[in-house]
């Protein structure tokens, strides 16, 4: 599939659930690549994925998966891949045999589909506990199960609805190196949903976010980033006079703890906050880039519309 | 002495991929292991194991008292000492299966919908009505082996207890057809109440519970009810006693009032009235299983 190809596209998309609005005309594109989708809890998120899987139909507009609507055509299910957010695994089956009827499921011959199960469990690490029931499994193999089941198809399109939710520093990690190496060694295009800035960043090439139901961004990870990232700054004595040199520099700073927050983080604005510590001759304690948490970025949205 | 570690990498997938069929088939395929306790744990294999044996030795203890009358007291003896047969081992042998599938229904449709297996499945290339009308097939196919298998072995038994096995079969056979879609009858309304009523809850032992409550306890309260009572009204009531419903369409296709229906105050109603009233509790049933379903899905 060429780089530009639409996976899934999303035009003028509103969903309802009686007076309360999940999705509010909401239109972006998804291209090949590992593409996040970012929001705070009840943002739309999983409700956007729900309708482009046909779970759920729109109260108005339109959802495209591989150029189909998957709730009229449920065929074009068989070339994307899904991981749910909650349980979904059955807890007295083992995992070579759940594997192996999901790939059936998608289409494929038995024989083909246990071979399949086989494969994807070699390639998260579970090959080992192929045969032992699910339902002993610890979080982060049952994540891994789960991120299976969504692949064992060889689908052209996965969706993962918040991969990392409830593992450890270290699960996570695994988790979404398991997501890079899904799009950069599988070749399948990932549409990967989370609340956390720093999965997305880490993981994904392009990024959509989404508040309240609506869309607030659309673009380059990178861009976001850079957009996003603040620079935070401790000094030990003479704060308010290097609020106030900073301020005539026209650099935007808020008064964070007992430290300083400045909007931006390109080299323009190192350069000023080395010129204003220099003039106040305020001692230097910390310095560091940081990134805005999401209920910041979101604040800072709505003030802005 | 060296080796060599290959990585074969990631291999996609460029074989047959044969859709919808074969998902109705996984479904299918799955349900019917699932209610045998099949690629689980021992403890899931102990219920419905059980319930097959009981049914089977059920069979085989009438074929052993009938073969053993016609050897001991001459050919015609199990009509002449109106021993069960065919006509009435469904009526035996209900209750197991009512309980059997209070014990089945539920493992197919509440643990999917407790565990949120149900929405992987609705994310495949399969509908909702796919995914309940496979489970309905799957439990229907093990309750019916289940239901046949003991009439088969009571046929043999009974041909094989009487002196002349031969004329026993000329004489007989059509019990075949009989016993066949008699078992169809119980089985395809067993199977949709059992659904219907796992469709409420996630939690099988909720279902299971109240399935086995039902099944136990409309048929003594609707007798004893009908007892009190005279004429249409307690015809029309004993109408509700769940286990007789398919027992009347049993008895019509045997032509021959079984031992569970005899006393039965429904059966002045008429056949007519009777299978209509068995097609309606089969019917409505799945119509609204079916609506549950389509709801789960856009």
């Amino acid at each position: 599939m060429n780089d530009g190809t639409a996976l899934l596209v999303a035009e003028h998309l509103t969903k309802r659930f009686g007076s309360h609005v999940a999705l509010d005309d909401v239109s972006f594109t998804i291209r090949e690549g590992i593409t996040g989708i970012l929001g705070e809890n009840g943002a739309g998120k999983s409700t956007a994925m729900k309708i482009f899987l046909g779970l759920l139909r729109p109260t108005s507009g339109v959802a495209l998966v591989l150029g189909e609507n998957a709730s009229e055509h449920p065929r074009v299910r068989a070339r994307i891949g899904y991981m749910p957010e909650h349980d979904c695994l059955p807890s007295q089956v083992s995992a070579a045999e759940f594997l192996t009827h999901m790939a059936e499921l998608s289409g494929l011959p038995p024989r083909a589909a246990r071979t399949r199960a086989a494969d994807v469990l070699r390639h998260v690490g579970l090959f080992e506990e192929r045969y032992r029931a699910i339902g002993g499994y610890s979080t982060g193999m049952k994540q891994r199960v789960k991120l299976c089941q969504a692949l064992v198809h060889d689908p052209a399109f996965v969706l993962l609805d918040e991969p990392t939710a409830g593992l450890d520093p270290l699960g996570r990690e695994e988790m979404l190196a398991l997501v890079r190496k899904t799009h950069r060694e599988f070749g399948i295009s990932v549409l990967l949903s989370s609340h956390l800035m720093s999965d997305v960043e880490r993981t994904c090439d392009r990024i959509v976010v989404l508040q309240g139901g609506h869309l607030v961004h659309a673009g380059e990870v990178t861009q976001f980033a850079a957009e996003t990232e603040t620079v935070f700054l401790e000094v030990d004595a003479h704060r308010e006079a290097l609020v106030g040199a900073l301020g005539r520099r026209g650099v935007r700073v808020s008064l964070d703890g007992g430290g300083l927050t400045i909007e931006g983080s390109d080299e323009s604005v190192y350069d000023h906050v080395r010129d204003a510590l220099v003039e106040t001759g305020a001692p230097l304690r910390r310095m560091a880039p940081r990134r805005r948490a999401l209920t910041e970025l979101f604040e800072r949205e709505e003030r802005s519309a | 002495m060296t080796g060599t570690v290959f990585d074969i990498g990631y291999r996609s997938y460029a074989g047959a991929r044969e859709g919808r069929r074969r998902g109705w088939l996984a479904v299918y395929k799955d349900g019917i292991r699932a209610a045998l306790g099949l690629g689980r744990g021992p403890r899931a294999k102990v219920l419905p194991w059980l319930f097959i044996g009981v049914l089977t030795a059920i069979a085989l203890v009438m074929a052993i008292i009938a073969g053993a009358a016609e050897r001991m007291m001459g050919p015609g003896a199990t009509e002449r000492l109106d021993l069960p047969t065919h006509s009435d081992y469904y009526g035996i042998a209900s209750i197991i299966v009512f309980v059997f599938a209070a014990i089945v229904g539920p493992e197919l449709l509440c643990r999917d919908r407790r565990e949120g297996t149900i929405q992987l499945y609705l994310v495949h290339p399969i509908t909702s009505t796919d995914y309940l009308g496979a489970r309905w097939a799957a439990m229907f196919s093990v309750l019916l082996a289940a239901a046949w298998l003991p009439q088969a072995i009571l046929f043999l038994g009974l041909c094989g207890g009487d002196p002349s096995p031969a004329t026993y079969f000329l004489a007989h056979w059509l019990d075949i057809p009989r016993f066949l879609l008699a078992g169809l009858v119980v089985v395809a309304y067993t199977v949709t109440i059992a659904m219907l009523t796992a469709s409420f809850t996630t939690r099988r032992a909720y279902a299971s519970v109240f399935l086995v409550g039902l099944f136990a306890i409309t048929a003594p309260f609707t007798i004893g009810l009908a007892q009190e009572l005279d004429g249409p009204v307690a015809q029309w009531i004993s109408m509700f006693s769940l286990t007789d419903i398919p027992l009347h369409v049993n008895d019509a296709i045997f032509g021959k009032v079984s031992e569970m229906t005899e006393h039965a105050p429904a059966r002045a109603l008429g056949t007519a009235v009777l299978v209509g009233w068995y097609l309606a509790w089969t019917l409505i049933p799945a119509t609204l299983l079916w609506s549950r379903y389509r709801r789960l899905a856009a």
